[in-house]
């Protein structure tokens, strides 16, 4: 440790680059290289970027943990040893932002730091990483889709690993943005990998939209962070949040008016007008809330996740389920002094977070698709992740990120090796991801078996699998906390969640557990116990769905490759049909499977909250939350911790029991009757409550007809009469213009002649008598004659009709002497060589004194004689 | 000494002749000629009226300066010439007319 400090120092902390630097080279590499190197070097690049990226991560946490200990040790603290909290790496300055109106200007670095918050999220992305990209090598090797690829796949892998290490590294706003975008834009390309089926290109565009709305949110909080707190990295964002507190005006935007027909309206409507007044911090916290909901799909932003499983199951499993989507939830928590604020914000986070875990439940009962389920599985527990972080449990919330971040990734590993094991006999994506084609599957696929099902003791809150400890620590949170505001303004009350807030939440999320352990097992049960249903499907899908002329070119590809793979483990064959038997992944799928499967079962003892007064993960991250203890305060009177897990554990007994009496004893007759029996609801649940179809008709129907409107504006305004009028008008000139060129040299050079002809009569036959006047010194004017060649003048100063000398000379100026408000005329005689005269008058005014009289010009009057 | 107005009247006549053929003459070569009649008229008034101004040479400068021009642009008329030849088989400029409208 001595040593790394000394190579490593906490303040210039350059291992930054080998962590962040692997997996861009890896990108590179294999996004530019990856073609040529072929598959195998591919893999190397991929993996070791990767595993090299986690092995310097894991250097960086235990340097943590030792300064940590130091600090915190037997002798650290009398001893006043500096308690070093971060590791700090600035690469270089990258802008400045002027704040308060413009008078102060924050520098903006490209830093980042590793604190104990961000050390543990970095060990999940490299980690569990690590493992979805060993996965994915054995997953993605056979894919011959011609809009696949190998090395694309794994250059889009590696670059979402590097954005999202900035993502968590970076030390200021801005930089996370760089970020947050970088992972956004890696998840549109990979939910759109197989890019040439329009359904994933859509899934693709709807993310990237979806998270679109969320990052205007951000943005819009960044902005108001730099007006109102005057800085956008962490320490300065957290030493300025006192500033947070003053109250801006939302609402009306501007001066309500009150004159004419709108201010009828303001004065008889006064409820629409009436001035609101939220704290800067509420107005921030809100727009950092949306972009937490966009990026991790909560409501009402969470629609583009269950379509995002259109991407290869790798990349669900590590971009939409383990990392990217708790983006949300560690903003929360790197923010977490902003979001506390606000008591409205906290339970407006809470409320969104228990409704998404509620909402997302119910949709994932009626699911067949198997990623589907886990989809809204995800939603779900993001939900709870928000649930937590909203009632002030920001290490529980961090914990259920760092335990879903195994059992999900696992969930969803154990369904990609079902379905590469249905796709060896089904070549049709929707139809080998249904679970109503699965079954009995566990005599095929143990190893897939047993993790799946350890995964779904874990999601389901089996007691002490990690999912049980942080689920029930958040749920017990919930129940016990409450949010206090910080000081209010003398004669202004903040609002405070009421006492039957907590508990109402609580009982919420205990439903969306229970409903959680009812559709996860479910699916275990739909897929591995009963019988294999895929025989039927697997030989009459030989017949009709290659017959019906849908098979395009790379469904045969696919055909093929599957094919070639079956070979390849011809083991387990069946005497039904004539697809070959499921079988078994190879080691490189189910190695990853299994350790995740074994953090998902044990990772509670990270962070045994129900056991421990001091539980791990709450106790390394203490120094950073340690400040939110001012305003989260446990109620008075409340339950203890055990009794509040009890509900929990029922949830589980009764999810769980549920699903086994529904689909093993009664092989899912109740569910047949239900859905006979109320099919609307169970039509409104299987389409996901038809929120797709509101968002379509409303607010994508606006946004069309906007775009209608504007199209007409386009086509008829701009087009029509600013670009077709004035094109008419220069093509009208051209034609008339047109008619001159006659392309004849002689009429060309016969309008020389007369242009010259007419040039020279004008300036060399006829003399030029201008003359320009200035004002000398007070009452002194001096006329000046314009000169010219051979020129001689004649001038009449004194009066009009007598010249001053009767013979012209060369004298081009002349003095006149005006006293104030007079007017003097003085003429001038021009003669040039060939003896022809012009004359002119010039009248020279001076103006009077008074202030009202304006200075008028002197005007010259010209004749020829 | 032939006085001045001697050389400018010749050199006038010689404008003239060179101009109104240009202008009504319909061979190229012809006009082409007409060209170098009006630079060479030119030349004779340069020359005449330096002769009033032995100690300056400037206007015999000039002279050099358009023989050496005329030079060049006659020798890219008679391309242009040429290259009308080629194309329409015929030297008359009024048919040459392309570039109309």
């Amino acid at each position: 440790m001595e040593l790394l400090s000394n190579i490593f120092p906490p303040q210039n902390f350059t291992l930054v680059a080998v962590i962040l630097g692997l997996p861009a080279l890896g990108a590179f590499v294999n996004g530019v290289f990856g073609k040529r190197l072929g598959k195998h070097a591919v893999r190397l690049m991929a993996l070791s970027a990767i595993g090299g990226s986690f092995l310097a991560s894991l250097i960086a946490f235990a340097m943590l943990v030792s300064f940590g200990r130091a600090a915190h040790g037997e002798h650290g603290a009398q001893a006043g040893v500096q308690v070093i909290e971060r590791l700090k790496f600035t690469a270089w300055h990258w802008f400045d932002v002027s704040t308060n109106g413009g008078f102060g200007s924050a520098p903006i670095e490209v830093a980042f730091t590793i604190d104990r918050l961000s050390s543990v999220m970095m060990l999940i992305i490299t980690g569990v990483g690590f493992l979805i990209h060993l996965y994915a090598t054995a997953y993605m090797w056979d894919d011959q889709r011609p809009d696949g690829g190998f090395h694309r796949f794994f250059a889009y892998l590696n670059l979402f690993c590097f954005a999202m290490l900035v993502l968590v590294m970076g030390s200021s706003l801005p930089l996370l943005f760089v970020g947050w975008e970088g992972v956004g834009l890696c998840s549109y390309l990979l939910i759109g990998f197989w890019y040439s089926d329009d359904a994933n290109a859509a899934a693709g565009k709807k993310a990237f939209i979806a998270n679109r709305i969320g990052d205007f949110g951000l943005l819009v909080a960044m902005g108001l962070l730099v007006s109102y707190g005057g800085a956008l990295d962490w320490e300065g964002i957290g030493s300025g949040a006192g500033s947070l507190l003053q109250r801006v005006q939302v609402w009306p935007i501007g001066h309500a008016p009150t004159t004419g027909v709108a201010g009828w309206v303001v004065s008889h409507v006064p409820f629409l007008f009436q001035s609101f007044n939220p704290t800067v911090a509420t107005v921030v916290g809100l727009c950092l809330f949306l972009g937490c909901a966009g990026k991790s799909a909560q409501i009402p932003l969470y629609v583009w996740l269950p379509d995002a499983m259109a991407g290869p199951t790798p990349v669900s499993a590590l971009i939409h389920a383990a990392t990217m989507v708790t983006a949300g939830v560690y903003l929360v928590c790197r923010l977490w002094f902003v979001f506390l604020l606000s008591p409205v914000v906290m339970a407006t986070v809470a409320t969104i977070g228990v409704l998404t875990a509620f909402f997302a439940a119910t949709i994932g009962l009626a699911q067949t698709d198997i990623k589907k389920v886990l989809a809204y599985s995800t939603v779900s527990q993001l939900g709870f992740m928000f649930l937590g972080v909203g009632v002030g449990a920001f290490s529980a919330g961090f914990f259920h990120v760092f335990t879903h971040a195994f059992f999900k990734a696992c969930l969803f590993l154990g369904a990609g090796s079902v379905i590469h094991a249905m796709h060896a006999g089904i070549h049709d994506t929707t139809a080998s991801q249904d679970m109503r084609n699965m079954g009995g599957l566990r005599k095929w696929l143990p190893t897939t078996y047993l993790t799946f099902f350890a995964s779904c003791l874990a999601i389901g809150g089996f007691p002490l699998t990690s999912g049980f400890f942080s689920k029930d620590e958040i749920l017990y949170r919930t129940y016990v906390t409450h949010i206090s505001a910080a000081s209010a303004e003398k004669g202004l009350t903040r609002w405070e969640a009421p006492t039957w807030f907590g508990p109402m939440l609580y009982w919420v999320g205990i439903l969306a557990a229970t409903m959680t352990a009812f559709y996860m097992f479910r699916a275990l049960f739909l897929t591995f116990w009963g019988d294999f249903r895929g025989w039927e499907l697997a030989k009459s899908g030989a017949k009709t769905k290659h017959g019906d002329g849908k098979t395009d070119k790379h469904e045969a590809a696919k055909h093929d490759a599957a094919h070639d793979h079956a070979k390849h483990d011809a083991h387990g064959h069946e005497p039904h049909g004539p697809m070959a038997a499921p079988h078994e992944s190879p080691w490189a799928m189910t190695v990853p499977l299994f350790v995740l499967a074994a953090f998902a079962l044990v990772g509670g003892v990270f962070n045994p909250g129900l056991f421990s007064k001091e539980p791990g993960m709450e106790h390394w991250l203490l120094p950073f939350f340690q400040a939110s203890e001012e305003y989260v305060k446990v109620k008075d009177g409340a339950p203890s911790a055990m009794m509040l897990a009890l509900p929990g554990v029922m949830a589980f007994v009764v999810g769980a029991g549920g699903a086994f009496f529904v689909y093993v004893m009664s092989k899912g007759e109740p569910a047949r009757v239900f859905t006979e029996k109320i099919p609307g609801l169970y039509r409104l649940v299987l389409d996901k409550w038809r929120v797709d179809e509101f968002y379509e008709n409303t607010i994508i129907g606006m946004v069309e007809s906007l775009a209608e409107t504007a199209v007409v504006i386009d086509k008829w305004l701009i087009d029509g009469i600013i670009a077709r009028l004035t094109a008419l008008v220069v093509a009208a000139f051209g034609t008339v213009l047109r008619a001159f060129q006659t392309g004849v040299v002689h009429v060309y050079a016969a309008a020389m002649v007369v242009g010259i002809a007419v040039f020279g009569w004008f300036f060399v036959w006829q003399p030029q008598a201008g003359a320009t006047v200035r004002e000398q010194s007070s009452g002194k004017y001096v006329v000046e004659a314009s000169p010219g060649l051979g020129y001689k003048f004649r001038w009449h100063s004194k009066t009009p009709d007598q010249p001053d000398s009767e013979a012209f000379t060369g004298r081009r100026t002349v003095e006149v002497d005006v006293s104030p408000g007079e007017t003097k005329l003085v003429k001038l005689d021009v003669k040039n060589a060939f003896d022809r005269t012009t004359t002119s008058t010039v009248v020279v005014t001076r103006p009077s004194p008074s202030p009202a009289g304006s200075a008028q010009p002197p005007v010259m009057k010209g004749s020829i004689r | 000494m032939i006085p001045v107005e001697y050389y400018l009247v010749v050199a006038g006549v010689m404008f003239g002749v060179g101009a109104i053929g240009f202008l009504l003459r319909r061979n190229l070569l012809v006009q082409l000629m007409c060209i170098e009649l009006m630079l060479n008229s030119v030349n004779l008034t340069l020359v005449a009226f330096n002769r009033m101004r032995p100690d300056d040479h400037n206007g015999q400068m000039f002279a050099f300066f358009v023989i050496a021009v005329a030079a060049a642009e006659a020798a890219v008329g008679l391309a242009i010439g040429l290259a009308i030849y080629r194309l329409s088989r015929s030297v008359r400029s009024d048919e040459a007319d392309l570039l109309k409208n």
